[in-house]
Formats: C-alpha cells, structure tokens, sequence
C-alpha cells in the first residue's frame, strides 16, 4: 500500500476552491438552465410551450411566455432552440435549489423587490457544521446518483464541507430523495423517512423529484415528492450538477443565502 | 421418623412402584410412590448432612451389606434427588408409563445402592441395575426422530465396555486385598507410583467414565438422551451422574491416594473431555442432546478438579486436596439442580409446542413468570455467571487451579496451568452454549404462521421456577451449606475441614488474602446496583417522547425465515473449529426445465462426532463381521439346531468325562 | 449506413424449431417484445441475430388467443421477456417454467411484482434481505441471500422496484421529445440510448445522416465509454478497499465529465443528438485534445498501477465466475460476456454511425472471473482513447443534419454498443407520426440475469467486489 499512497500525495491537492472560490466550480462551458429576456415574443407564437417536454411553460391570451416553472424544467434547451425571438436564452444558472416550490416558479410581473428572507425555522445550530444525509432512490435514472457519488470524489470533496452519507436513517438528518417516487419504492421511501430520528429534513435531488420530469405520471411513476413528504429545499436540475448539489446543501444549513427568488437570480 | 427408616421406605416405595409398573397397575399410585420415596430422601439428608446415615444390616441376600451413606454420598444423592423428585412428579411425556416407570425405579434403587452399598459384589449389582434402568427409562419413550433404538444400543454397548473395566478393577482389587469390602480397599496402602495402582486407577476411570461422558464415551450421550424425554434426561443427569462420580471419587481419593501419575492422567482427561463435549454441545439444535453434551462437560470439570486434588495430596498439601474435592461435590450440587431444571424446561417446550428443537418461540414471554426465571437462573448457573451456584463453583474450581503454584514438581504445575487454560476455554464455550440455548430456545419472537406453540404452565413450570429458585439459594447460602460437608474432609483428609472455604459471608479459597466473593452479598448488591440506570431511564421517559417505529431492514419489513436460528448462530465456532468438527455441506436443486430455472434449494449440513470413525467404527465392524460369519448357525432348519444340542452334549460329555 | 434487416413472419407453431434451428447454426436470440397495432390486434416480435456477419431478424408472430408457447427452456435469455409480455400486456407463455410476475402484477392493489423466493428446505438457514435501500448512495433493489454465516447457498436479486413505465411513457410522445425521454432511460447512458433511438427512427424514416454527425455521434459516444469505465474501476477499487485507487478513479472520471461538458455543454452529453443528425453545430474548444491526452496519460499511468496491486488483483481473481455456457445461455452482453470468451461487439459485427470508417479492437479474455472483466473494460477504455485520437484530426465538415421525418405506421430498429453492453431500440411510428410503441432492451437488463449464477454458493466477502465488477445499472434494465 506504501505505493499507493505515495502516488495519491505526489498528485497534490485536487479539491477545487469552490464554494469560497467562487470561480472553481468545474462546470465551464455547461449551460444552465433557460434564462428568461426582456418579453419580445411573436403574437400567437406558441412555440416554446409546444416545444417543452414537461409543459414547463404557459403562455398567456396572446400567445406570449407567462410561467416558466423551473421545477419542471429538465434542461433540453429544445425551448431555447425553437423560440424565434430571443424570449429565451441559454443561461448560465445552473444552482437553483430554493425553500419554497414558488421560488422555482418564474412569471412576467415579478415583485420587483427581492424578498425579505424571513425563515419560519431556522436549522438547529448542531447542523450547520455536521450534516448526515441519508440518500434514497425512489426510482431515479441514475443520473442524479451519478453526480451525487461525485460528491465524494477529489475533487468535490464534500467531507471537508461537514456533510456525510450514512448507511442508516436512525443516523440521518437530511433524507436526500431522487426520483419520481415509484409505486415500488414508495413504501420504503415512507419507511425511510419514519426511521429518521427528529428533527429530519428532506431534500428533492432533481426535476424527477421535484415534480416528476420527464418520466412522471405513468402507471408506476409519480410526480415526485409534493404530497409524499415535507420538503424542506428543492433542486430542480437534469441531473443538478456536484457544484448545485452543494449550493443547496449549505442553503439548507444557511451557511449560503438563497440566491433564487420568483425563478430569478437575486445576488446579495 | 428417624432418617434410616426414611431411607428404607424410599427404597420401599422404590420398589412397590418397581412392581406395580411391570404389573401395569395404578399408574398415579406408582408415580406417588417414586416422589415421595425421592421426597423422603431429601428430608432425611436434610436432616442428618454432616454426620451421613448408616442403616442396619438388611439380612438379606448376602452377610454383611450395609447400607453406608456417607457424607458426600449423601450430599450428591440429595440434589440428584431434589431434581428426581421433580422429574417423576412429572412424568414422562412419551409413550410408555410402565417402562418408564420401571426404568425410573431401577434408576434410582440402583443409584441408592451405588451410594450406599460397602461391598464390590452389591456395588456392581447396583451399578448394573442403575445402566439397566436408563436403558429401561429411554426405551418406551419413542421421541426421538425415527423409532430405531441405535442410540440407546450405542449407550448400552458402551456402559458395558466400563461394566467390563469396573468388574476387572474390583476383581484386581478384591484379590489384591482379599477382601470384597470397600473398607479394606481404603486400608490397603500403595506405594506411590506403583503400576498396579495406575492400572487399577485407569480401570476405574474407563468404568465409571464410561457414565460420566470422558472421551470417548460421551458419544453416547446425545443420541441415548435424544431418544428421551427431559424428565429421563434430568434422571440420568441428576442422581445417576452424581452416583457414578461419588464411585470414581471414592475410588481415587480413598482406595488410591498418592499416585501422582494417575491424578495428571485424570487432569488430562478431564480437560480434554471438557472442551470437547462442550464444542459438541453448542452446535446441537435440540434441548436434549445439547443438555446431554453439556452434562458430559460438567462431570468432566469435576473429575479435572478431583484430579487437580490427587496431585495436591501427592505432595502432601491436604488443605488444597480438601479444597479440590469439595469443590467438585459443590460443582454437581448445582449442576443436578440446574439441569433438572432445564430438561424440565425441554418437556414444557414439549408440552407447548410438540417438539424439542431449540426455535424462536417466546415462550418465556408466553409462559408463567416463574418459569422464565427458573430457566434463565439455570441457565446463568450452567454458564457460570454470577452470583448462580454454577458461578460459585466454576471459580472454586479455578481458584484451585491457580494455587498449582504451591506445588513443587513441574509436571504437576504444568499440568494444572495448561487445565486451567482448558477449563476457561470450556466456560467461555459453555457461556456461548447458553446464551443460545436461553436467547433461542425461550426468547426471541414468535413467527405467526407457526401458530399453536403455547406457553408452559402448570407442573413444569412450577418445577422449572424451584428448581431455578433452589439454585439461586444453593449459591446465596452457600457460606452455611459447607456446614454439611464438614465431616467430609474429616474423614478424607485427616485435619481439613469444610469451614476453610468460608470467611464470615464470603467465600475463599483457603484465605482471604488471594482471592473471594460472595454471592450472599451480590444477590443484595446486584439489585442495588440497577436501581440507578433504572432511574434514570424513568428520568429519560418522562423528559423524552419516545418514537415506536420498526426495525429498519431496508425498507421492507424483515423476509420470513430471516431470524437467527441455532445453526446461523454457532456457524462462526463451526468454521473456526473446523478441525474438530468436519462439517459436511450439501446443497440441492429441484429444477423446472432446466438448471437455470431453480424452484426449491435443499441445503444440509452436519458435524462429525470425533471419536467414531477411529475408535467406535472399528469394533463395529469387527462385531459386523462376527456376526455374519456366525449367522449360518441361524439357519432356521430344526435339524440344525438339533445337531447343535447334540455337539453341546457330546462337548458336555467330553468335559465330564476327562 | 444502411441499415441491414431481415423481416420474417412466423407462425406460433413453427416458433420452437425456428429457435432450435438459429442455435444450431451459432445464433442467438437477442429480444421479445409485443405491440398492438391495433387495440385488439397484438404482435409478438423477436429480434434473432443470426451468425457473425449476417444481418438481424426480426419474426413477426401473432398469438393466438393471447398465448404462444414458451421459448425459455430452449433459449433462457428469452425467460424474462416473455415474463415481461406476460405482465405488461396480459399475454401468456405456455410451459414458462417461472411464469410468476418479473415487473409489475395489476392483479393487486400496488402494482409491483410480489417477492417469489425458491423453497429453501432447510429451516436453519436464513434469509437475508439487503435493500431496497442499500447503505451508500446506490441505486434502489432488493437481494436476498439465503446464507449460513459466510457461505451463500442461494441468491435472489429483486429488481424492477424502479420501474417507472418508461415504454409506456414513449407512447404518444413526437420523436424530437422521444429524444429527450431516451436520453434519460438511463442517466450514464444518455449518448447510447439516444443514439440508438435516433437510428432506429433514422432507420424507420429511411434517412442518411451526413458524415459529420455519424463522426461526431462517435465522439461522444466513445467520450461516454471513458467517462463509465472510470467510474467502474472506481466502483471497483472501493470494493477492493483500495481507497487511494477509488478517490483517483473517480477523479479521473470528474474529470472526463468536465471535458465533456466542455466539449458538449452537458456533463451528461445530452442535448446533442436528434433524429436526422446533430442538434446544433459542434465545435471542439481550443485546446481540448491536449487535456484528453492529458487525461490519458493518467488513465494509463493509473490502470498500470492497479495492475501491480497485489492485494486488488487477490481479490478479482477466480471471483465470481462466468462460465462461457450460461453467459451464452442467458444473453450476457458487453465487456462481460467477453469476459467469458464469447466474441461479440456490435460496433465491429453490425457498424453503426462512424464506426465503419474505424477498426474497433475488441479485447477478449477466458477466464470469466472478476480480474478478467476489469482487464475487458481497461483495454476498451484505452482503445476509447485510441479511438478520439484517430477521429479528432479526421472531423469531416459539411451540414450536421437532415431532415428526418419517420412516415406513418414505420417500423425503425436501432443499436449501440453501450459501456455495459448491446442496446437496441425499435420504435414503432403511429398512425398520426407520433410515437406508437418503443422497445427499449438495455444491457443491464441482459446482465443482471445472468448475474445471480456468478453468486450462487460463493461468499458473501466476495459479493461486493463481484457486483462491482460486473458495473450494472438498474434504471437501464427496470426503465
């Protein structure tokens, strides 16, 4: 084993800056989610809502882009490619995890004043520097698993951060659900979450937890975690990258403000 | 009603109960009799310990038998009988009373004279008629699992290798004295080191072993024992060991002190006894034959600490020989008691569920409070935990193998330390062994779809809880009961005496200064002691709110067939010990079509007992061969069996006439 | 490319000798599915590859009264198939010598196939279940181990608790969304799934995709095989306890996937391919290549090491091995049917996209055991790079697609060689041009039938490492 080791310390420290660096987050060059322009669209132009698979988008009695839910968005960029007039742009956001489900939801007449962050509960302090997170695939298709086992590659490296992966929900904090929540995984998801000791939170990993993605809605698929479990923070993302992962994780311990409100960047 | 005359009725009583079985009348009148003669005995040696009990000369049979029941005969002869009296209240559940009943009488009048009986020629009656009546007590009992009677022949024809080597060592014995009476055995003086001693001493340890269960004999044990009921085995584990071992004990210590060479052989022995029939008994999966083996275990520990006291008297420290011996009487006092009270315990499972393997029932749960108490006190006491008799005398007994290092020779302080390695490796075993025999056999949880398993109640459950009981008072009161073995070490070892083993309530070995304890005081101390974290989980109730939630398996509940089982739990020794064991695995499949497509796995494994391919397979197939050559002779033709009457009168006719 | 098939129809009663005759020549069976091309009209179709060289056969066959009879005693692989016809479309399979559900059973309240377990005639031993949830971040299945300390006497995986009626989800869907659903039948597949759904709806609309994007379908095909092998040896040196092999592993993976999100805009490579070509034009970033090489470089420095560690190589040895029969029998597919000696690779047997214009080296080893099917994925991984070495400097220019419209009622089959194996999809087009019925048959659905024989009566030390070694996924094969 001396071998090893010595080939692993002559290969220098991997682990990137980020989050206190806010440059070295690994994702260069990958697009994010669709940002919203200034409203120029076509009259009766309904291409983007056609062209969404997840009906993501509604339009208004014009044939103009309403809403566009983030939670439902799973980055096809087939909207961005098909809008005709520029309402829709590659972003480069690709962090988008938020306490409320209508945080995600991004409409034409926003409140133009960034919201007053007032939490109903403020995690325990014993949480904000040590994390467990108990890890459950309600039938996921592997994506979001991928990224999450980045989590605790060199390179991530979320040990250093305080948050670990547990074995058992007796020593969980955090239940972290992928998946559009199967017929057949809903019952150890349940039996997941009564095995956590409290006080427990849940976090959606996901467009398929979040509201079902594109795999929802069949016999056996369902929309994801709204009306299964309280959920505490919700990722949208097709998967969320190791980099968003993290963002939303030190939301959850409020270690990092919220940066999205109303389905727009709000930086602080 | 002096204690003699109560020791006649009993045999009395033993004997009508004899009749009245074999006539197959007052099945109630016969099991009345056999407890209150085991009932009777008890009172008597309760009253009359220290001195031991002399009865008149019977005038029958031959001149000059007396019934002499010694101190220690009597101490032995009172517990295996406490244990009797449960087990033949009781009865037996199998399928003949009347046998069972004749084997019990024959058993305990046997066991009687075996205690009691000061000439070669009795003692070997009655040590025949006790061997015939375990055979009796098992052979109408049927609950084994096939009909065949192998096991009990397998038994027979091992007790009468050790009737052999009985026979030749009082004959050796008889003519080197000239006497048939045991009282000129203890006066015949040996040199030390003499041969004829040594194989005189050998002799008598193959005769009584071969009840006792040393190796090799104690592989009879559990398929004789597996046969049978828990009340048999409470019988043959009771009063009939604890007779066989007052033989051997007697034998070496009184008609053969002083030779050291036996008393290493008898260390090594015993050891080595122990270790392996408590190997055997923790993969058993069956009350009896665990029970059995774990029997075999106990009369080994006694003989090693009998033999640790022939090498202490070799040299001369008597206080150390008296502390030996005494410790084994301690030993099977609470063996007898603790054992009853579990055999017991397998007939109630019995009662309750129709077998007797060891499962996953919750029947203490299920069952009276008492029974659950007898049963865990008797099993804490055969694990040796504190502060049960079984404590008290596994510490005697290495207290009595760590003082080896008074002795001067080497060999005799090798042979001691390497024993006391043995028997702490035999205690840890045992301790395993009942934890699974108590966690699996009366705890844990009880599958539904096995339905009707019951619960114990009535007879064996009030048997089991005194039983527990009286070894719970065995070891608290302990510091009192030496009284009874005062006249003991008197006798034997001239200027020792009982008291040595007490200090005030503690008990010691010789002096305070090495080491003690005292169970009379933890039995006060132990329930003190959990008053504490007993508060504060009253503390925790009331400041928490507490979360009923399953066991987490996964997600879905725990796959039926998934609890722990006798097998999963010993597997580990089973793979470790390897060696000693040769497990066999084999594995089938029933397919549909073809291989790929399996629907039913069999799956079986077995251990290989030790002895019986090298020793035991042999003479079998010797015998095998006898018989086949011999077989002609039953040819079934009239005119044959003339022609041999006539051989046999004309061989007759030679003899006569030349 | 053309796409070379043979269509055939049979009769229910000449099934069983049709098997026993393609055996008999050196085939195989490769799938089962069924459709209805009309609400009361079902048609079971089998894809049959026949020897080396020749092309596919898809029989056509119709069940009469709903019943065919059951092919698995001669062809095993084709057990689960018709298991899943069985419960998915009410057909039913005479003589299936397992007919109880294998994916879902209507016939109780949540659907979800009930657990049947083999009798096990021996009440000492036990019955372990681990899972669904497993104690890392895993995927979610159930296995049961009927086990006496360490031995296993038998082993049951229950999978399909994933399930999420993908197939069904296809149905109705136009073929650029069908796209975007392929992609994510399984997450570390996204390159394969949709290349293999695009050609099979190239295929059904006769169209020829131009040259660049069957290169550049390549590129990123082969930049997905070096992403999962990285991830597999990573997988595998964790099993192996190897921690520093496991945290290089999965760096070198991050990394890949950083350089495909550079060159693709998406870790995963999605959003890339389309029916008919490219979905955009692609440009490689300057100095690309060199970090590739780069990476190379490391993976081989890192795969040499691995390959000197006494202790990991120990622990892959003789370990769950495949004998080449039942890899054969139960359609084993990939780095590991070639583990087990059987010669297969459809990028060199039935070239797809650019892969005519490449030599594709296919390694091979004998033994079947664990070291053998890591030393199978080690020599793919750097025949990857071997491959985007060849293919960058070649990039041909020129329009990245075309128009590509499937007609009414067509049939497309498409395939790819997957990092875990052969997939293939055929995609029926509907009445109105929208997506009737997708047959999608992944590797891990092939593989994790065979897996329970490379566990029965081993250990349970070695059953980690063996599930490492085999590197399967169940989204892919529970869909």
């Amino acid at each position: 084993m001396p071998l090893w080791t010595l080939r692993g310390l002559g290969q220098g420290k991997a682990t990137t800056g980020w989050p206190k660096d806010p440059a070295a987050h690994g994702q260069q060059g990958t697009i994010g989610m669709p940002s919203v322009g200034a409203d120029r669209c076509t009259e009766d132009c309904h291409r983007c809502a056609d062209a969404c698979p997840t009906q993501a988008i509604t339009l208004d009695t014009r044939g103009h882009l309403e809403t566009l839910d983030y939670g439902r968005c799973v980055n096809c960029q087939l909207c961005v490619e098909t809008c005709p007039a520029g309402t829709l742009q590659p972003g480069s956001e690709w962090a988008f995890g938020v306490r409320d489900r209508v945080d995600l939801q991004w409409s034409l007449d926003p409140d133009p004043r960034p919201p007053e962050v007032r939490l109903a509960s403020h995690i325990e302090r014993s949480f904000r520097g040590s994390l467990h997170v108990r890890h459950v695939d309600a039938g996921s298709c592997n994506g979001c698993e991928s990224e999450l086992q980045a989590l605790n590659n060199p390179f991530y490296n979320l040990h250093r951060l305080g948050i670990f992966f547990t074995a058992s929900p007796r020593a969980a904090d955090l239940l972290l659900v992928t998946g559009t929540v199967t017929t057949g995984m809903h019952e150890p998801l349940l039996a997941a979450w009564e095995a956590m000791p409290e006080p427990k939170r849940v976090l959606a990993c996901g467009t398929c937890a979040v509201s079902g993605g594109v795999c929802g809605g069949t016999e056996t698929s369902g929309h994801g975690l709204e009306g299964v479990l309280p959920v505490d923070v919700w990722l949208p993302g097709c998967p969320p990258n190791p980099a968003a992962i993290i963002e939303a994780l030190l939301m959850l311990l409020e270690r990092k403000p919220q940066r999205i409100h109303g389905g727009r960047v709000h930086e602080r | 009603m002096s204690a003699e005359w109560m020791v006649l009725a009993a045999s009395a009583l033993w004997l009508l109960s004899l009749v009245l079985a074999v006539l197959g009348v007052g099945r109630r009148l016969v099991r009345v009799a056999l407890a209150l003669g085991c009932a009777l005995v008890v009172l008597a040696s309760a009253g009359r310990l220290p001195e031991g009990i002399a009865c008149a000369p019977l005038g029958v049979g031959w001149a000059g038998s007396r019934l002499v029941l010694a101190p220690d005969a009597l101490w032995l002869l009172a517990f295996g009988a406490v244990a009797a009296f449960f087990a033949t209240a009781l009865g037996s559940p199998g399928a003949s009373w009347r046998s069972w009943s004749a084997g019990a009488s024959l058993c305990l009048l046997g066991a009687l004279g075996c205690f009691g009986l000061q000439d070669a020629l009795g003692f070997l009656i009655a040590w025949e008629l006790m061997s015939l009546g375990g055979a009796v007590l098992l052979v109408g009992e049927h609950l084994g699992p096939s009909r065949e009677g192998r096991g009990l022949l397998f038994m027979l024809g091992l007790l009468e290798v050790g009737a052999v080597a009985l026979m030749a060592a009082l004959l050796w014995l008889s003519q080197r004295t000239g006497s048939v009476h045991f009282g000129e055995f203890a006066a015949q003086a040996w040199a030390a080191g003499s041969w004829p001693a040594l194989g005189i001493g050998l002799l008598l340890l193959i005769g009584f072993g071969a009840k006792l269960g040393i190796l090799p004999f104690y592989e009879w044990y559990p398929g004789a024992y597996g046969q049978g009921s828990g009340a048999s085995g409470a019988l043959l584990s009771g009063v009939v060991l604890n007779a066989a071992f007052f033989g051997l004990a007697r034998g070496l210590t009184e008609w053969l002190p002083g030779q050291y060479a036996l008393g290493v052989i008898t260390v090594t022995v015993g050891v080595l006894s122990a270790i392996l029939a408590v190997l055997y008994a923790f993969q058993e999966d069956d009350w009896r034959r665990l029970l059995a083996f774990s029997s075999a275990e106990n009369a080994a520990i006694a003989i090693t600490v009998l033999g640790a006291s022939m090498i202490f008297r070799q040299e001369g420290l008597l206080a150390l020989a008296s502390l030996g011996y005494l410790v084994a009487l301690l030993h099977l006092a609470g063996h007898a008691l603790a054992k009853g009270c579990l055999m017991l315990a397998a007939d109630g499972n019995y009662a309750a569920s129709g077998h007797y393997d060891i499962r996953q029932q919750a029947l203490l749960r299920h069952s009276r409070w008492y029974f659950g108490m007898g049963v865990v006190f008797a099993g804490m006491s055969l694990a040796a935990m504190p502060p049960q008799a079984g404590f008290v005398s596994e510490w005697f007994t290495f207290q009595t193998l760590f003082q080896g290092f008074h002795l001067t020779s080497l060999g005799g302080r090798l042979t001691l330390s390497l024993a006391g390695a043995g028997i702490a490796l035999t205690a840890a075993v045992a301790f395993a062994t009942f934890v699974k025999l108590v966690g699996l056999g009366v705890l844990g949880r009880r599958v539904r779809e096995e339905g009707g398993a019951g619960s114990v109640r009535g007879g064996h459950a009030v048997a089991c809880g005194l039983l527990g009981l009286g070894v719970l008072l065995l070891a608290v009161g302990m510091p009192w009961w030496l009284h009874g073995l005062d006249r003991v070490t008197a006798q034997l070892f001239p200027g020792q005496t009982s008291m040595a083993l007490r200090s005030g309530a503690l008990l010691v070995p010789l002096t305070s200064s090495f080491a003690f304890i005292s169970p009379t005081k933890l039995v006060v101390a132990l329930p003190l002691l959990a008053l504490l974290p007993i508060g504060l989980l009253i503390g925790s109730v009331r400041r928490h709110r507490r979360l009923r939630v399953p066991v987490w398996y996964g997600g879905f509940a725990r796959p039926a067939q998934g609890a722990t089982t006798t097998l999963t739990f010993a597997n580990a020794m089973r793979t470790f010990y390897a060696f000693v064991y040769r497990p066999r695995t084999t594995i089938d499949h029933e397919y549909s079509g073809r291989s790929y497509f399996v629907h039913r796995v069999e799956h079986r494994t077995t251990v290989a007992p030790l002895f019986e391919a090298k020793i035991f397979r042999v003479p079998v197939r010797v015998v095998q061969w006898l018989a086949r050559a011999v077989s002609p002779l039953q040819s079934g033709h009239m005119n044959v069996y003339l022609g041999l009457v006539g051989l046999l009168l004309v061989l007759i006719m030679a003899v006569a006439l030349f | 490319m053309s796409v070379r098939l043979q269509m055939l129809v049979l009769d229910a009663a000449a099934l069983e000798s049709r098997v026993e005759q393609l055996l008999a020549d050196g085939g195989r069976m490769q799938m089962a599915y069924a459709w209805r091309s009309a609400p009361d009209a079902i048609e079971v179709r089998y894809l049959a590859a026949p020897a080396a060289g020749q092309p596919f056969e898809v029989w056509c066959v119709r069940p009469v009264d709903d019943a065919l009879p059951s092919l698995a005693t001669r062809a095993p692989l084709l057990g689960w198939y018709e298991r899943e016809m069985q419960d998915l479309h009410g057909l039913s399979f005479r003589g299936h010598p397992e007919p109880h559900p294998l994916v879902i059973d209507r016939s109780n309240g949540m659907p979800r196939a009930p657990l049947v377990l083999p009798e096990a005639v021996d009440p000492q031993a036990q019955w372990l279940g681990f899972g669904p949830v497993r104690a890392d971040v895993m995927e979610s299945g159930q296995f049961l181990f009927l086990y006496i300390g360490e031995a296993i006497v038998h082993y049951v995986p229950r999978l399909f608790l994933k399930h999420r009626g993908m197939e069904a989800r296809f149905e109705g869907l136009s073929p650029t969304h069908g796209c975007v659903l392929a992609e994510r039948v399984s997450g570390v597949g996204s390159v394969a799934h949709a290349l293999a759904y695009c050609q099979a709806v190239e295929h059904a609309a006769g169209c020829e995709v131009p040259r660049r994007a069957r290169q550049w379908r390549v590129l990123v095909a082969e930049l997905e095989r070096i992403y999962n092998h990285l991830h597999y040896f990573g997988a595998l040196a964790d099993a192996t306890t190897l921690k520093v092999g496991q945290a290089e592993g999965r760096l070198l993976e991050e990394r890949a996937k950083q350089l495909a999100g550079q060159l693709t805009g998406q870790r995963f490579m999605r959003n890339v391919l389309c029916p008919g070509g490219l979905r955009r034009e692609m440009v490689v970033p300057p100095g690309w290549p060199e970090h590739l090489l780069a990476l190379r470089k490391e993976v081989e420095g890192y795969l040499a090491q691995l390959e000197r560690t006494t202790s990991y190589l120990d622990r892959l040895i003789t370990t769950g091995v495949l004998p080449r029969e039942v890899a054969f029998d139960q359609g084993a597919t990939g780095p590991i049917e070639r583990a087990s000696g059987l010669d297969r690779d459809l990028r060199r047997d039935h070239p797809y996209a650019a892969y005519d214009e490449l030599t594709v080296p296919v390694p091979l080893a004998e033994s079947g055991d664990a070291h053998a099917r890591a030393k199978v994925r080690a020599a793919e991984l750097l025949a990857s790079f071997d491959l985007l070495e060849i293919l960058l400097p070649r990039l041909a220019t020129g329009p990245c697609r075309v128009a590509c419209e499937a007609p009414p009622g067509s049939f497309g089959l498409g395939w790819a060689e997957t990092p875990r194996g052969s997939l293939y999809y055929a995609v029926h087009v509907g009445p109105d041009g929208a997506l009737a019925r997708v047959k999608v048959k992944s590797p891990s659905f092939s593989n994790w039938r065979a897996f329970p024989f490379t566990v029965h009566q081993t250990n349970m030390m070695d059953y980690a490492i063996n599930e490492a070694s085999f590197g399967l996924t169940i989204a892919g094969c529970d869909r």
